[in-house]
């Protein structure tokens, strides 16, 4: 039988604390119990690579996804009135799907799409934090369609005129043209978009994935006393979140100095 | 025959809401080769959406347009291909705010004409030289003033060697003393043979360097001619009518 976090403190606590105070011998035994008896900080350590992993790979294919979308729904809207034949029907089709899938995708909880994911869909796979990944990326894609498509539609209508007047096609005119626009005006919006994705991930428990809210769950209950590893699974989370609300002032004082 | 036609236009319609509006209601016109055709009219007479419906920017519900003798009307025509030979000056410059001036002249050269970049930017920055703005190349368009922006946007759409020049009310956006120094690179133009069509209020600009003026009202070519016979002898009573109120 290994010691328990009480049989073992008082062999490791140090004397100044064991003969100190009697509220300090407490705290000093919650801080062994809830972080380092058992090397329980390693758990929090490997719920932030995961939670920061899994958070930037929700993020890439949310982009690449909300690109996507936004751009069929776009073109679809601005040209379909003009549009004839197959090229019709298929932007047609593929509007449909985008569709279809911005409404399923952000009038259904989160929790339950991560849930049918992992559960039924990828049934088979036990690679939790790329099924997650798959899942929050396409949830996060629908919101990002939406904020490129604002982006898209904010560009002057003068821009797609001027690129095609010069003999650009409506791709490239997007491309070379509105694209880098737009993206540069919600650029400050989709970091944000990063940040509440890195909260969301919260949920990634639910899969029995170790992120840094199951790593407080799990040693809460090992330890009988959620207080401190809930805690400390906040404070991460909010040092986190401090430090990329900081970059992203930084990014839009950068984007509001330079040209334009 | 069309040979010396560069442009004509056969019963040009453009309706709205199902030909409730008539934007345009059979435009017949044409441009020869080294012409310059201004067009002038009252405002919501259609001749922006004359212009615009040359290369196509607006598509007529209706009749013809000839570009070289091809109907860019067709649904087979390749209409990128023919807009790269038409070039456009827009009212609000339409200069890409996130490129530098020589990125802005040098993007289409390079993508559509295969160029290379060093023979774009020569070509820019002579075009650049030959306005006065040569010591701008590096700067973003918003450093620009309006009268600077605009005569980067004609040497952007020069840059592509264009057959012809459109001009939708270049100087319209101008603080007025930036007209001048626009009017100028667009008269230089017209003086080296460019072939032009002119959409604007400047009558001092029509009366000395249009070869033709057309006068549109109400979506129809009301009266045609040089400037003379427009402006010192109107036939129309519509014509006579705009004159006496901006003149």
């Amino acid at each position: 039988m290994r010691p328990s976090a009480s049989q073992s403190w008082p062999l490791v606590a140090p004397d100044w604390i064991q003969n100190g105070p009697e509220w300090l011998n407490d705290f000093g035994y919650d801080v062994y119990k809830s972080f380092i008896f058992d090397d329980r900080y390693q758990m929090y350590i490997k719920g932030l690579g995961n939670t920061l992993l899994l958070t930037l790979l929700a993020l890439l294919i949310g982009v690449a996804l909300g690109v996507i979308v936004s751009l069929v729904r776009v073109s679809w809207d601005k040209n379909h009135t003009e549009m004839h034949g197959p090229g019709r029907f298929a932007l047609g089709f593929f509007n449909a799907v985008a569709k279809v899938y911005l409404t399923v995708i952000r009038g259904t909880p989160m929790v339950v799409q991560l849930m049918i994911m992992y559960f039924v869909i990828f049934a088979s796979s036990r690679n939790k934090v790329m099924v997650a990944a798959l899942s929050f990326g396409i949830n996060s894609g629908a919101y990002v369609a939406e904020i490129i498509r604002g982006g898209i539609m904010s560009i002057d209508a003068g821009q797609m005129e001027a690129g095609r007047s010069l003999g650009f096609g409506y791709v490239s005119t997007m491309r070379y043209i509105i694209l880098p626009q737009a993206f540069k005006a919600v650029l400050p919006t989709l970091a944000n978009e990063f940040i509440v994705l890195l909260k969301e991930t919260a949920v990634a428990g639910y899969v029995g994935l170790t992120d840094i809210t199951y790593a407080g769950n799990i040693i809460g209950g090992n330890c009988y006393d959620y207080l401190f590893p809930l805690l400390m699974s906040a404070l991460i989370y909010l040092v986190l979140v401090m430090f990329f609300t900081f970059l992203v002032g930084k990014l839009e004082r950068r984007l509001r100095s330079s040209e334009r | 025959m069309s040979d010396n036609f560069i442009i004509q236009t056969k019963d040009v319609q453009k309706h709205y809401n199902g030909g409730e509006i008539k934007a345009l209601d059979g435009v017949n016109a044409s441009v020869r080769r080294g012409e310059v055709v201004v067009v002038i009219g009252p405002s919501g007479s259609g001749k922006s959406t004359f212009l615009r419906c040359l290369n196509l920017l607006e598509v007529p519900t209706g009749g013809q347009i000839l570009f070289e003798g091809t109907d860019i009307t067709d649904k087979n025509a390749n209409i990128n291909l023919h807009r790269q030979k038409m070039g456009m000056v827009f009212q609000h410059f339409n200069l890409f705010p996130h490129m530098t001036i020589l990125k802005n002249m040098t993007l289409a050269p390079m993508k559509l004409l295969n160029k290379s970049q060093s023979d774009a930017e020569a070509q820019a920055r002579t075009l650049l030289e030959r306005v006065g703005l040569g010591d701008r190349a590096g700067a973003y368009p918003s450093q620009l003033s309006g009268g600077q922006k605009q005569r980067i946007a004609i040497v952007r759409a020069l840059c592509m060697d264009p057959e012809v020049m459109l001009f939708d009310e270049p100087t319209s956006a101008l603080d007025p003393e930036m007209v001048g120094e626009v009017l100028e690179v667009m008269k230089e133009l017209a003086r080296e043979g460019m072939t032009m069509v002119v959409v604007t209020h400047e009558m001092g600009f029509a009366r000395e360097m249009a070869d033709r003026v057309i006068f549109m009202a109400d979506g129809k070519i009301v009266e045609e001619g040089t400037p003379e016979e427009i402006f010192s002898a109107p036939k129309q009573p519509r014509t006579r009518d705009f004159l006496a109120k901006v003149l």
